[in-house]
């Protein structure tokens, strides 16, 4: 009972704290809702607006058919070539990111039934990009080529049955239309979240040693684990606040991201992230003297929590060592529970081993922190 | 000016550095990690993609359009059990990311000249990930009926020329300049060099001078003769040091283990990369005027420069790909200038003059930045 006090009071404490630094509680503020919507709203990973050029010495109403099918919103065109040397000077200075290279007599050859080459030059400074200008363009193309051979042999689109072709059906689940800002913002929101509980517990515990105030809380009955647990309680009460801003003003507010599970459940995992998250942050503060050392220290360790999770990168394009490391990320298992949550609905079947992994995860930094912050005691009495 | 006082500072701030070792092999090792993690992690070439054969079929033509996906190195199979639940459950844990549906009937149909349904259904939670899949699936299914046809009209006793004309009227021809395999590695890492030149250096110099806030030792400061200018410079000389120490190690882990091809101006490489450490360090120094705490400036320098790092530097997009607002808020940044700058050494074999643009950019937004921070920073202190 007196140690639920202890730990009450301690609590308040770090919320004052915090309360006071109102450059931080701006910044807080900030990570939870514009860096959010910003990460939401910013960036398409699919083809968007991408400028491409032609060079046509065909000149044919040919050319100009497939040209006008590289429409917006996927495409942009940017106008003719004049002559070939404009070609690299464009691609050089980034004007246009694809050219197509009509050769002479096109059409002519379409008309013959001869069959007929069309260049594609695509910059792949960023491969990204250029992979998918030259998966999209190649659909495109073949695409109008197939309406060709139909109108050669005079058949109508609905005729297209009477060839024995596979027809490929596609049905994308979780989100069907591939809205990038569900994606992106609530990957943001996971992780600001892990920036945050790495953080802000790692640099109160810093802040106690620089100040001089460790020493205080050495005098008083309170016990290593109570400093500790009750930075993470004010730790979770910050985020869940944090996070229901988040999640009110700008998940659904902006973006209306669908939640098809528990929005309780979400919470609960969340509680249960922060406080492994804390844990880790304060393992970092036990181990560091001051506090560009807590920033440093937590910049190295949330880099590969973060890059580890799949946040950005899918576990299928990393090599087999680094995905074989996943498990050891926290935030691997809070951001399948979380679009498990939000986007598919799944139920506690799938959450329970996921939760037990994290939280064990959890125990066992904040277990290591105990002891490494009960030694420094040990050397500071 | 004085050059000696700055000096004098320069000295202290570098003794100080270095009887931190933790601080200062953390600033000299941090960008290189970030430099190894992220140039793994962001490769978003995707390859053996788990993906669910349900096959009701069970002809040797559906089993051969299945091959086509079990031995492509974008796929791999993960079971052929027909059990649709299962199969939908193993999506829904993300334990693979497609299941390709044949239907009964499927040779029948095809074989009577007709065409045959195949369903593909993919997990859609990542977006990037779910056109990726679609792309590669279309690519497949489209060789294959390219000779599909092929073998019709051949059935049906036409010319091989017309065969050829009809099955692929228009023969695509696509070729990758710059970076001729188009692999995301080499984008990756010669850009990232300007991402975490962003993210490093301010935090440093920010750290440098809230420390001395929180600790009050700069109130000496205050009541040295030193100005303003000449503490801004001398609090950022020491760390250009090892920043300029970082620009060549990156260089290095750039090209050799990432293989990156270097085809520019290096001089020009030098001169842009120690221009936007500088400028980058000024962020920090500017930043430090408005946070008094070490942890507020540490936060605030995250803040200032991931978004704009990640997001609005071409890494992941080219900037001409975003809308309007997200162009307006690259070009606020020095990242977006910085990173066509390397890709442009890099990648694109550019020198001088090619770079002008980027450069003269990089050099006013130098000028303003330490501009704003000697401008913000202040000797009395407000109360």
């Amino acid at each position: 009972m007196k140690s639920l006090r202890r730990l009450w009071v301690l609590t308040v404490k770090e919320i004052l704290q915090l309360w006071r630094d109102r450059v931080l509680l701006l910044a807080s503020l900030y990570l939870f809702t514009v860096d959010i919507f910003l990460a939401g709203s910013g960036i398409k990973l699919t083809l968007h607006q991408v400028p491409f050029s032609v060079f046509d010495l065909d000149r044919s109403a040919a050319s100009r058919e497939l040209i006008a099918r590289f429409q917006k919103p996927y495409f942009r065109f940017q106008g003719y070539l004049r002559s070939p040397e404009e070609a690299f000077r464009g691609f050089d200075q980034g004007r246009f990111l694809a050219l197509f290279d009509f050769p002479d007599g096109f059409e002519e050859d379409l008309k013959t039934e001869r069959q007929t080459r069309l260049q594609l030059l695509v910059d792949t400074s960023n491969a990204i990009m250029g992979n998918l200008i030259a998966g999209y363009s190649a659909l495109i193309v073949s695409r109008y080529a197939q309406d060709i051979t139909l109108h050669r042999l005079g058949y109508t689109k609905e005729m297209l049955r009477r060839f024995p072709l596979v027809d490929l059906k596609w049905r994308v689940f979780f989100n069907p239309n591939q809205e990038e800002a569900w994606f992106n913002a609530l990957s943001e929101l996971l992780t600001v979240i892990t920036m945050l509980t790495m953080l802000l517990p790692a640099a109160a515990l810093v802040r106690e040693k620089e100040r001089g105030t460790i020493e205080q809380l050495l005098v008083s009955p309170v016990s290593p684990l109570e400093v500790l647990l009750s930075k993470i309680s004010a730790m979770t009460l910050v985020i869940l606040t944090g996070t229901l801003l988040a999640v009110g003003l700008v998940l659904e507010g902006c973006f209306r991201v669908p939640i098809r599970g528990s929005f309780f459940a979400f919470l609960l995992i969340t509680v249960f992230y922060v406080f492994t998250s804390c844990g880790y942050g304060l393992f970092i503060g036990t181990l560091s003297r001051n506090l560009a050392q807590v920033g440093l220290l937590t910049i190295i360790a949330i880099a590969p929590i973060v890059f580890l999770s799949g946040t950005w990168t899918p576990p299928e394009a990393m090599p087999t060592w680094l995905r074989s490391l996943m498990v050891f990320s926290p935030l691997y298992h809070y951001l399948q529970m979380s679009f498990g949550l939000f986007l598919k609905g799944t139920g506690w079947d799938f959450l329970a081993p996921r939760a037990g992994r994290m939280l064990g995860l959890g125990v066992l930094v904040l277990f290591a922190s105990t002891l490494f912050f009960r030694k420094r005691f040990a050397q500071q009495g | 000016m004085k050059l000696k006082r700055i000096l004098a500072l320069v000295e202290k701030e570098t003794l100080e550095m270095w009887r931190d070792p933790l601080f200062l092999c953390l600033a000299l090792l941090v960008p290189s990690l970030f430099m190894f993690l992220f140039g793994y992690g962001l490769t978003l070439d995707v390859e053996h993609l788990p993906f669910w054969a349900i096959d009701y079929d069970q002809s040797p033509t559906s089993r051969d359009f299945l091959a086509n996906f079990s031995y492509s190195r974008y796929f791999s199979l993960k079971s052929r059990e027909t059990d649709e639940r299962k199969a939908l459950e193993a999506l829904v844990k993300g334990k693979i990311r497609l299941i390709l549906l044949v239907p009964p009937d499927f040779e029948r149909e095809l074989a009577a000249g007709r065409s045959a349904p195949v369903q593909a259904l993919i997990d859609g939670t990542f977006p990037y990930r779910a056109q990726i899949v679609k792309n590669y699936v279309q690519a497949i299914v489209g060789k294959l009926n390219r000779q599909k046809l092929k073998d019709f009209f051949r059935h049906k006793g036409l010319s091989e020329a017309r065969v050829e004309a009809l099955s692929e009227p228009i023969r695509l021809e696509v070729r990758y300049i710059y970076n001729e395999e188009a692999r995301s590695r080499w984008s990756v890492a010669s850009a990232l060099i300007g991402v975490i030149l962003l993210m490093v250096p301010p935090m440093l110099t920010s750290l440098a001078i809230c420390r001395e806030k929180e600790s009050g030792a700069i109130y000496n400061i205050y009541v040295s003769t030193i100005s303003r200018a000449e503490f801004l410079l001398g609090k950022a000389l020491p760390y250009f040091g090892i920043t300029a120490l970082n620009v060549l190690i990156l260089f290095l882990w750039a090209t050799l283990v990432f293989g990156a091809p270097f085809r520019g101006s290096f001089s020009c490489y030098l001169f842009s990369a120690l221009l936007y450490s500088f400028c980058s360090l000024g962020i920090g120094l500017w930043i430090s005027a408005f946070v008094r705490t070490q942890i507020a400036a540490l936060l605030l320098s995250l803040i200032v420069a991931m978004i704009p790092a990640f997001l609005y530097s071409g890494l992941l997009v080219p900037v001409v790909c975003l809308d309007v607002s997200g162009q307006v808020e690259a070009h606020l940044f020095p990242a977006m200038y910085f990173v066509s700058l390397l890709h442009g050494t890099f990648l694109k074999g550019l020198g001088w003059r090619a770079q002008a643009g980027n450069l003269l950019a990089l050099l006013i937004y130098t000028g303003l930045i330490y501009l704003l921070a000697y401008l913000s920073f202040h000797k009395r202190t407000k109360r």
